[in-house]
């Protein structure tokens, strides 16, 4: 065996030791999925106002908000602040499908009608 | 001799017409047209505000409450101007009764807990007052967030368990508390509201003593039960208050009970 060789299965090995490290990582994390992250959304004059939290009130930060119209077309997208709030203007007066994507398994949609937006 | 037998008389008349109503137990009680509102259900609460034996279904009859509020992330907000009187009565009973209904528009998420203090009730039979400062919580969009608070009521039940989302055979647990302190050894009647929507039958009890429940906390004033059937439950925990009422002009001894009412739904 030469030197090389000897590096390369030294290389492998911790590249097993990690991909298994992960994996209980990975299934370490998995009570967090009982986490539910809840999104609730309403409308004030000519903006939409955007809330996301945990069932015990933490919030939910830096997650990513699109904002779909009734054909499934994107309007426009941005984060939750520290808070889990965000806000925007009524971008169209139509059925909108507000999405939150924060970490892994954390995803969740909410409807506003078009009615509640007024006009 | 004579002067014994017609007093035994009139004593065992007394028992026989005070009994039934010692049997079952009075309950103040807010109903709401659901604990739990979820995205895409309805936003508009429908409550009922009553003073009914919950098992018998028995009315009585309610004046305008003192107070009818609903606590949200800690602030109060005042409801009862939106009161609206209502006639209603048992199957088995003559007369109509006042009961007070409101409809409530839930805006944003959160635990909604609805309190009301009704007005002194005169009961004869027990030669009292009660007054039942009586709670339910209204969880919305997912929020768990106020359901273990106390309101600062004179009494009140505070839960130990959340107090929505339970399952039929859950444990129930609360903490009893007069004026904030714990009441050790406090005693708490248990019934089930026989109205209670999706109730498959009324349920009759085979002997007075399974009407009410009766159990008692411990010495922190910690009390524990388990709901066998699905619906509402009704918890009611009775402390004399240190304060008395007049009736006809002489000082009555008042009823306070710590009301607190919870819906639990079968596994399925």
């Amino acid at each position: 065996m030469t030197a090389e060789d000897r590096r390369q299965e030294t290389g492998d090995r911790i590249i097993t030791a990690l991909l298994f490290g992960l994996a209980i990582l990975l299934l370490w994390s998995a009570p967090c999925f009982a986490h539910k992250v809840n999104l609730f959304a309403y409308v004030e004059g000519e903006t939409v106002y955007v809330e996301s939290y945990f069932p015990d009130g933490r919030a939910v930060a830096n997650g990513k908000i699109k904002i779909f119209d009734a054909d499934k077309t994107l309007l426009l997208e941005g984060h939750t602040d520290s808070e889990g709030l965000f806000h925007f203007s009524i971008p169209k007066y139509d059925n909108l499908t507000i999405v939150l994507d924060a970490s892994m398994g954390h995803r969740t949609t909410y409807q506003i009608n078009r009615q509640e937006l007024g006009e | 001799m004579q002067k014994v037998l017609r007093y035994t008389l009139l004593m065992s008349l007394l028992l026989t017409t005070a009994l039934p109503e010692i049997a079952s137990a009075h309950f103040g009680l807010i109903l709401p047209s659901d604990d739990i509102i979820s995205q895409g259900e309805s936003r508009t609460l429908h409550l009922q505000v009553k003073f009914i034996h919950p098992l018998e279904q028995h009315y009585m009859e309610m004046t305008k409450p003192s107070a009818f509020a609903v606590v949200h992330r800690g602030v109060s907000y005042d409801l009862l101007e939106t009161l609206q009187p209502q006639k209603g009565k048992s199957s088995d009973q003559a007369a109509d009764f006042t009961y007070w209904v409101t409809d409530f528009a839930i805006k944003r998420p959160g635990d909604y807990t609805f309190h009301v203090e009704p007005t002194p009730y005169w009961e004869p039979a027990e030669n009292l007052f009660i007054v039942h400062y009586t709670k339910v919580c209204v969880q919305a969009f997912g929020l768990e967030e106020g359901w273990d608070e106390p309101v600062g009521l004179e009494t009140e039940i505070v839960p130990l368990t959340r107090p929505y989302g339970l399952w039929t055979n859950n444990l129930f647990s609360g903490l009893v508390l007069l004026k904030g302190e714990p009441v050790a050894f406090a005693e708490i009647e248990i019934e089930y509201l026989n109205e209670s929507s999706g109730n498959p039958s009324i349920v009759t009890a085979p002997a007075d003593p399974y009407v009410t429940q009766v159990i008692k906390a411990d010495g922190h004033g910690v009390f524990h039960y388990a709901m066998p059937r699905a619906g509402w439950w009704g918890f009611s925990a009775l402390n004399e208050a240190d304060w008395t009422l007049k009736h006809d002009g002489v000082d009555k001894a008042v009823e306070i009970g710590a009301v607190y009412w919870v819906r639990t739904r079968d596994m399925k």
